[in-house]
């Protein structure tokens, strides 16, 4: 088990150097907008004095496979620069947002948990009823809706609409996170978020059921007397449960990283949003820090994923036959 | 009163392509301690006739649309669920063919075991577990105290089904069904379980319902054989008699092709000709006469009744039992003495 | 209380006359046993069927399918030919009566923007972006990654493993980000957005043709090819890419709508398509301050991407079940 990590960790390093490359690469002078000296400066003149200071500060002057030694090694120590606009270092702003984006993501998840999951177990246990024509036809739909677009038809309906409704007595906020944040600014956005996904658990779950369910342990279970809830939900249901876990432990890396347009649409003060600012302004070390710690969080849960799956699955844990 | 009396079932699925009759019309018994096999080719209906006895039929499609079932007296049919499953696992208990799917992969074999023991003897889970390590150790697995915290895919093919006994007779049922428990099994290890199965029920008591296309698993075990084609009972009588003196076509045909050591022609094996029938079209008349060598035109008419052709031995052909059958009268269809 | 053992079997006979020789077709015996239910006389008769009429004939059964195929034929043709039937010119508020922010009318069947534009006319415009940049990008994707898959799939080794890192790595980046990035690199415009969501899209396609190639590699079939002397180019592209190619089909349908999705979003975060051009995910983008005021503005735009999305998705799942040789019917 301990050499399967390892083994893996080695295999993310090169990924992960390769990630840095690109980044770097696309920060070289002259490919992306806007003299990053004059950026970094801002409103100030740019003195030739100030200039030489900041290139020699920032290794301008050096041939670029050093610069680029010199941005892993700060990466390394956790050194992601600073930011052009505010001149803080570009750690201490996304740790700042960070955790907000996380909170998101994780809300996301419960979403998709709960509703998913259920979903899922019903469609398979009253299979071709209403509610699995639902489920199914609403995954080919989810798949096509446009994340963003969701984001605003339910701020419109449940923010606006139903405000006028009950004359301002009842509705969801559309912005933020509340002060001091709280639940209720968490519903909306993290509907959102998980939408498409949920639609994909549901999916997932109710055709990993259908497979345990048709399996011939429950033909047994059924004959040793037991009662049809026990074998659904303790049979057929540990076994269909384990790739449905491990697609929502991916999913969480794909939420936190995939934010940035829930954030957007409902002015959450997360990572993404950061990031997708940073953009508008030429922030760059905004950009690529932001990128490089996303990268380092999803590789470092898909990894706890895969171990465990391996936990889970007694067949995976526990090698072959003995005699 | 024979401990299982089974009458006249007719078990049928209601598909697409119409009604499949997979059991129509058998009818036997099952005496205390006593073993009863159940032989034909695949599609006969002898897992049905299983299934159907402990109310295991998947209703739709299928349902059980005629017959008479009684356990101890008691109306097996006319049970409510609760009952049905309290007899299930506790009174009769059934092992598959396939150990390797018919077991959860992803609960230990000792809990699998001990979970009817929890169920029908309201054991703690420490006692069923205590319990699954002896029933363990009684069907022959070494090590059993820590072969219980295995999962099934870390036994081999024949300690699976071991351990599949063990599941079964844990709660000391008073039949055990069998559906094909060594079909899936090298050869040697088919006998080692056929004599574990015979010495547990030697000393449990245990009747022993069998169920196989293997002519030569029953020679060792059975009391009474019923022979079963196309969902009807074509033969039923006394092990003995049945195989030294059969009487019906089909079965005379299953036991010419079974491969024989002792034999000294050239021994060629002799399979029926001809696919054995659908069971949604069902050939008119006697359902064996499109395979059978003696079949005439009465055959295809008239649906042959189940009688007692020699004592205690029953049949279902319009011609066994009569002078001279079989005997030089193949192929001419002149009229049987 | 078991059965004494016996051995199996007939008790012995040499008699030539016993029911055993019946079986056996001893010295009358030939079988009279009944009807030969025969159906093989059938199978001979029947019509030529190939793999594409096969699947043709499937996908025509599949309602959902022909209505997403019909549905997209529709959008494709009222949008080529809307400089013939759009009545308002949707560049420029119209002439006369059009005020800006009306509601939904017989005259404006979606309404009219802040400037007064007809917005139905400018979603009936915006479609073209959103399908020429989704059968573009698609295409991008699938010439790297047909070619990237091919090699890695074929070759194997070092090159396989190089393909697949690369392809690791870019799997690693989150999509939007990544895309947003490259456009910043790039400049947003209408050109450029087609060639991000292109390149951010190639590892997939790699990763679908590879497994295809290294399962259809396994085939028997490929051998003989070879040993009849055939070259490796000529094993690839006549053997291997047929089969290889009915998943990708079946993906690229699928991937047009996530790239008009693509699209849509990201000309929504402004790094795409750049006014005046129309494009669905823009036009959303001015929606949203105006959510209050002019609902029309965001449910028409939004509900063009789900159909249109929605009906590439359908056609791939027809296809998909068209096309797998394992569901015979």
């Amino acid at each position: 088990m301990l050499k399967y990590v390892v083994r893996r960790i080695f295999q993310m390093i090169p990924v992960f150097l390769g990630v840095t490359l690109i980044l770097f690469v696309l920060r070289i002078p002259g490919l992306l907008p806007g003299d990053p000296i004059q950026l970094i400066v801002g409103e100030k003149p740019l003195t030739p004095a100030l200039r030489a200071q900041i290139e020699e500060k920032n290794h301008l002057n050096e041939p670029v496979h050093i610069q680029y030694a010199y941005y892993v090694s700060g990466i390394a120590q956790g050194d992601l620069g600073e930011s052009y606009q505010k001149g803080r270092p570009v750690t201490d702003i996304l740790f700042d947002k960070f955790p907000n984006t996380f909170r998101l993501a994780l809300a996301g998840i419960i979403v998709e948990i709960v509703i998913g999951i259920s979903a899922g177990i019903i469609s398979a246990i009253r299979q071709y009823s209403f509610w699995d024509v639902l489920v199914t036809l609403s995954t080919s739909i989810l798949v096509s809706v446009p994340v963003f677009w969701l984001g605003l038809l339910l701020q419109m309906f449940f923010g606006i609409r139903l405000k006028e409704w009950t004359g301002g007595a009842v509705f969801l906020p559309i912005s933020g996170m509340g002060n001091p944040p709280d639940f209720v600014h968490l519903v909306l956005p993290a509907i959102t978020l998980a939408s498409v996904s949920t639609a994909y658990v549901a999916r997932i779950m109710r055709s990993q059921m259908l497979e345990a369910m048709g399996q011939d342990y429950i033909r047994t279970a059924m004959a040793k007397g037991l009662t049809e809830r026990a074998v659904v939900f303790k049979h057929a249901l540990k076994n269909a449960l384990i790739p449905v876990v491990t697609y929502i432990g991916i999913d969480l890396g794909v939420l936190m990283s995939g934010a940035i347009l829930t954030e957007t649409v409902f002015s959450w003060p997360g990572v993404g949003r950061e990031i997708y600012l940073a953009v508008m302004q030429r922030d760059w070390p905004v950009v690529m820090g932001g990128v490089i710690v996303i990268v380092l969080i999803v590789m470092f849960i898909n990894l706890l994923v895969d171990i465990s799956y391996a936990l889970l699955d007694p067949r995976i844990r526990y090698g072959g036959a003995a005699e | 009163m024979a401990l299982l009396e089974v009458t006249n079932l007719k078990t049928h699925f209601t598909t697409r392509d119409g009604v499949v009759r997979a059991v129509d019309g058998v009818t036997f018994e099952v005496k205390e301690g006593h073993t009863l096999a159940i032989v034909g080719e695949s599609g006969s209906g002898k897992s049905v006739t299983a299934l159907s006895l402990m109310r295991l039929i998947p209703d739709p499609p299928g349902k059980i649309v005629d017959g008479r079932i009684t356990f101890r007296g008691e109306s097996v049919l006319g049970m409510n669920d609760s009952a049905v499953r309290s007899m299930r696992g506790d009174r009769i208990a059934m092992i598959f063919q396939d150990s390797m799917t018919s077991l959860n992969p992803v609960f230990r074999v000792g809990y699998q075991i001990g979970e009817a023991l929890r169920i029908h003897k309201g054991m703690t889970r420490k006692e069923a577990h205590a319990r699954a390590v002896e029933m363990l150790d009684l069907v022959g697995i070494p090590n059993p105290a820590q072969r219980a915290r295995d999962y099934p895919h870390q036994f081999s093919g024949g300690m699976r089904q071991r351990a599949m006994i063990a599941m079964a007779l844990a709660c000391d049922p008073d039949i055990l069904i069998a559906d094909e428990p060594t079909t899936a099994l090298d050869v040697t290890i088919q006998a080692q379980i056929l004599e574990l199965m015979i010495e547990l029920q030697q000393r449990q008591g245990t009747a022993i319902i069998m169920i196989t296309h293997d002519l030569g698993v029953v020679a060792d075990m059975a009391n009474d054989v019923m022979v079963m084609y196309a969902g009807k009972q074509v033969e039923y009588g006394k092990a003995d008699e049945v195989f030294y003196r059969p009487l019906h076509p089909y079965t005379w045909g299953l036991l010419a092709s079974l491969p024989r050591h002792d034999v000294d022609e050239k021994g060629t094996l002799l399979p029926i000709e001809g696919q054995p029938p659908s069971l949604i079209d069902v050939p008119p008349g006697c359902a064996f006469h499109p395979r059978c060598p003696y079949a005439q035109e009465r055959c295809k008419r008239e649906i042959p009744e189940l009688r007692e052709a020699a004592p205690a031995h029953l049949t279902a052909c319009h011609f066994a039992g009569q002078a001279g059958f079989g005997q030089g009268a193949a192929g001419k269809g002149e009229g049987v003495a | 209380m078991s059965a004494r053992r016996r051995k199996p079997g007939f008790p012995p006979d040499a008699d030539p006359d016993s029911p055993k020789a019946a079986y056996r077709g001893g010295p009358d015996g030939e079988q009279t046993g009944g009807s030969s239910d025969y159906v093989g006389d059938d199978l001979a008769n029947r019509p030529e069927r190939t793999l594409w009429g096969d699947a043709w004939i499937r996908l025509r059964k599949n309602k959902l399918a022909i209505i997403g195929l019909v549905w997209i034929l529709i959008v494709v043709t009222l949008t080529l030919s809307a400089d013939f039937w759009v009545p308002q010119n949707f560049a420029s508020p119209t002439s006369t009566d059009a005020g800006s922010l009306e509601a939904p009318s017989a005259v404006h069947p979606f309404g009219t923007d802040r400037i007064g534009r007809d917005v139905f006319s400018r979603v009936v415009y915006g479609a073209r972006v959103s399908l020429a940049v989704g059968v573009l990008a698609v295409g991008i994707s699938l010439v790297i990654g047909l070619l990237m898959g091919a090699l890695s799939g074929y070759y194997g080794g070092l090159v396989d493993t190089l393909v697949m890192r690369t392809a690791d790595i870019f799997f690693a980046f989150p999509y939007t980000l990544f895309a947003i990035a490259l456009l910043a690199v790039l400049g947003p415009s209408y050109h450029n957005v087609f060639i991000a969501i292109g390149i951010l899209g190639w590892p997939s396609v790699a990763r679908v043709f590879r497994s295809s190639i290294l399962s259809v590699k396994e085939n028997e079939y490929v051998d003989a090819a070879r040993a009849m002397g055939a070259s490796d180019q000529r094993i690839i592209f006549r053997h291997i890419m047929p089969n290889a190619v009915a998943p990708i089909i079946v993906y690229g349908t699928m991937s047009i709508g996530g790239a008009i999705i693509a699209e849509a979003a990201l000309s929504f975060l402004g790094m795409g398509v750049q006014p005046p051009t129309p494009s669905w995910g823009a036009m959303l983008s001015e929606a949203k301050a105006l959510m209050v005021a002019a609902p029309w503005l965001t449910i028409w735009p939004g509900f063009a991407i789900l159909t249109t999305v929605l009906a590439f998705v359908l056609m791939g799942d027809g296809l998909r079940d068209a096309l797998d040789v394992k569901m015979k019917d």
